[in-house]
């Protein structure tokens, strides 16, 4: 724990330490796990596909050397795939089981009250955590070191299932009725939400979360996370398809290319021993970074000034450089 | 409780970002631990704290800019050390600057101005050359003369406080709080102060005289400056908040045409509202279709015994909408309100198709999914306003057109004010619709008593819908499409 809490001292040493595990953040970014962790906050992450949500809360997990718990969402997810479950298979068989044993505890009895008094001292063991199966949430609340919980893509799930959420984001503990209420140990999660943004997150769970958008990044940020997940790619190409993929952005495209996309594009024409941007080149691997045939279409024909304009910015670019 | 931070919270608000209390205390743990040392790593946490969409995240930004805006007025101080030079005369600066470049703007400007009150001074005074200065007695006197700027601007932010600037509501104030803020640093004494010096004989005496009326002049403007910025930051959103409430009440066909930007984001806010209220999908429980594991688990508190049945439930989507719209000349412009709202909300509608007819009947969904919606619906009555109204002719049309695809999910929405210029109204193709539709819904902008008044076949129609609602206003589209929403699920 006294890791974290040195890497989590400012914001300067978690994002030198987040560079160090391949990460490269904005202030932003590094200031956001900072304040959830200091604040013991969930962090709710917004921003286009493929920008690295999901990434974050992976790399922080790798960084502060916790367990990753992830709950994927999607459309009919409840709280028996969410929280908990009983084991309700055991829970029959050890019904049938105690079918047989009753009759001898039974023995003796004088009277209704007496018999019911005795049944009473088996205890509710059928709602006991022996027969409970714990689910993402209520693993995370039970990890003993505590851990980083992700909850990806929370805006597939359906709305009652964002209410779900609210008791154990505000104070890391759920309820269940027939035992009562399992509050996290020591150290909370670190909890981190992902949306994108396919509808409206409900004010109350915003309202409990730090908020973090991440949007694209600008040209240098692009390039320093190029170099930091591609190393080997030789540097002028490296500004020359980030300055295409930046130009690309501004056009009026269904999806526009993410980071992801660049670094796949990257390590595709790594492997294509490609020195510099070509427009045929471009035209061959376009399929990499548009995902919509449409969008292909659409920039075809500005394939060519597109390419020569980046391979011309990064020649201004590189000039003063020795 | 921080003060500064509670203020900000207030600005934030009236910029229109929605905070709660409860933000307001994350707020206050975030800056327990940040400070307010680092401005850039303040805004960074605050910014996660309190702004919850990407649009307010815009805003903050701005707001937090213009409201932490200390370090400019150490910019204008270099203008003022650096008297002579102030020639260059742009003077126009304030006029613009509407909050954005405080520092550069704002800077130059009221050196320009500086330099013309000097010049203007210069006239009637007697030009008593560089030498020793006599020592200032009033305290405000003492700290324009001696003080940094930092000290200063600290004294300015606590007179406005003590003015409550905060509470500035229209732009008139701006002059009563200038005044309010420069009496509290004590301006009395100092303008009493500078009527000794002239008087006096003693030449060093008459040089501070000037000095100190040069910086007064100086400190006006700064103080004016303030609480511009101030009054953007506090009072500007009253002012708008006054006219949308006035706009959602005003009748459509009123509405001036410079005022079509704000209502366009009105209905964008109302459409948005209701998205979130009628977003959630309803489920639907289809009998007969046992589910297993979840009846067996409720059972289990039985004691296995299988009597409280759990059954398997479907979603269903959103029925279709149908809006058809009349378009002519006297309907058009609440067509275009009615058009922007129906595909405002496409997140909880996505079936809308939309007709236009002045006489002729055509859809023009296609129209709208290909353009934008101001392009669309200027598209539309470009293409299909001329000419006469017949309801007649637009309904026959509809039906050649799409009665087929009318079915017990639909529901029809026709806007118009059945004024039919005394043709045939066609009320069978109408009940046709009605017999079809799930619902028919009429809605007339004009008011209900002049419903049946000359040309007017509202008495037929109405014979055969559902509903006829008089439509005029936001307000009414509003109330009558959140009917619909709840209606049509």
């Amino acid at each position: 724990m006294a890791d974290i809490e040195q890497l989590a001292e400012s914001v300067d040493s978690l994002k030198d330490s987040f560079e160090a595990h391949r990460y490269i953040c904005s202030n932003q970014i590094a200031t956001a796990v900072y304040l959830a962790f200091h604040l013991r906050k969930p962090v709710l992450i917004e921003g286009p596909p493929g920008v690295g949500k999901t990434e974050l809360a992976k790399t922080t997990a790798e960084m502060f050397a916790l367990p990753l718990i992830r709950l994927q969402c999607y459309e009919g997810l409840d709280e028996t795939k969410a929280i908990y479950e009983w084991k309700y298979g055991k829970q029959l068989l050890y019904t049938q089981v105690l079918k047989e044993t009753v009759d001898e505890v039974l023995q003796g009895a004088q009277g209704f009250a007496e018999s019911v008094g005795r049944l009473h001292e088996f205890g509710d063991i059928f709602f006991s955590e022996e027969f409970l199966e714990p689910r993402p949430l209520m693993k995370a609340l039970q990890e003993e070191a505590g851990c980083v919980l992700l909850i990806d893509e929370v805006d597939k799930s359906d709305h009652e299932f964002e209410s779900l959420l609210l008791e154990i984001l505000s104070d890391f503990q759920v309820s269940i009725p027939e035992i009562g209420t399992v509050k996290a140990h020591r150290d909370p999660p670190i909890v981190f939400l992902t949306s994108n943004n396919t509808r409206e997150i409900s004010d109350a769970l915003k309202r409990r979360c730090l908020h973090l958008y991440i949007p694209f990044p600008d040209t240098d940020l692009e390039q320093r996370i190029i170099q930091a997940r591609v190393p080997d790619i030789p540097p002028e190409l490296r500004r020359q398809l980030v300055t295409f993929i930046q130009e690309l952005r501004d056009l009026d495209l269904k999806k526009v290319p993410a980071i992801s996309e660049t670094i796949d594009w990257a390590r595709t024409l790594l492997l294509l021993h490609t020195e510099s941007l070509d427009p045929e080149l471009v035209r061959d691997t376009l399929n990499v970074i548009l995902k919509f045939q449409e969008d292909i279409e659409n920039v075809d024909a500005e394939i060519a000034t597109l390419t020569n304009a980046a391979v011309r910015a990064d020649g201004i670019g590189a000039k003063p450089r020795p | 409780m921080d003060r500064t931070l509670t203020h900000f919270i207030a600005a934030l608000r009236n910029a229109e970002v929605r905070i709660s209390p409860a933000e307001t205390l994350d707020a206050m743990n975030a800056l327990e631990l940040v400070g307010y040392r680092d401005r850039a790593f303040l805004k960074d946490s605050l910014s996660l704290v309190l702004p919850k969409t990407a649009d307010e995240k815009e805003t903050f930004d701005t707001t937090f800019d213009q409201f932490f805006s200390f370090e400019d007025v150490a910019e204008q101080s270099v203008a003022v050390d650096g008297e002579g030079d102030g020639e260059d005369g742009e003077g126009g600066g304030e006029g613009q600057g509407q909050g954005e470049g405080l520092g550069g703007g704002k800077g130059s400007g009221a050196k320009g101005r500086k330099s013309k009150y000097a010049a203007a001074e210069e006239e009637e005074e007697e030009d008593l050359g560089p030498g020793a200065m006599a020592e200032p007695r009033s305290a405000l006197g003492k700290l324009l003369i001696h003080e940094g700027n930092v000290e200063l601007t600290m004294r300015m932010a606590e007179a406005a406080k003590e003015a409550n600037l905060t509470e500035i509501q229209v732009f008139t104030q701006k002059g009563l709080y200038t005044r309010k803020i420069m009496d509290a640093m004590g301006l009395a004494d100092l303008v009493a102060e500078i009527g000794e010096l002239r008087a006096s004989t003693h030449i060093p005496e008459r040089r501070l005289a000037q000095e100190l009326k040069r910086r007064r002049d100086w400190l006006r403007e700064l103080v004016r400056d303030y609480v511009e910025r101030q009054f953007l930051l506090h009072a500007d959103a009253t002012g708008k908040r006054l006219r949308e409430d006035l706009l959602q009440k005003v009748k459509l066909s009123n509405v001036e045409h410079r005022n079509f930007r704000l209502i366009q984001e009105i209905v964008l806010r109302m459409a948005k509202k209701l998205a979130a209220l009628h977003s959630r999908r309803r489920k639907v429980f289809k009998r007969g279709q046992l589910h297993v594991s979840r009846t067996l688990r409720h059972n289990m508190s039985y004691d296995g015994a299988i009597f409280d049945l759990h059954w398997k439930s479907v979603k269903v989507d959103r029925p279709k909408v149908f809006a058809i719209c009349d378009v002519s000349g006297s309907v058009s412009a609440y067509a275009r309100f009615m058009l922007m709202f129906l595909y405002s909300l496409e997140e909880v509608m996505p079936r809308v198709r939309s007709f236009a007819f002045s006489s002729d009947l055509a859809e023009v969904t296609e129209l709208f999914e290909r353009n934008k919606i101001e392009d669309a619906i200027a598209k539309t009555l470009r293409d299909y306003s001329g000419g006469s109204t017949d309801y007649g002719q637009a309904f026959q049309d509809f039906r050649k057109l799409c009665m087929d695809d009318v079915d017990n999910r639909t529901t029809i929405v026709i806007l118009g004010d059945a004024r039919n210029n005394y043709g045939d109204p066609r009320t069978d193709i109408l009940k046709e619709m009605y017999d079809r539709a799930k619902r028919v819904i009429w809605l007339n902008p004009e008011s209900r008593n002049t419903w049946n008044v000359g040309d007017a076949e509202m008495r037929k129609y109405s014979a055969y819908v559902h509903q006829a609602e008089e439509c005029n206003s936001l307000m009414h589209l509003n109330r009558i499409v959140g009917n619909l929403l709840r209606m049509v699920s």
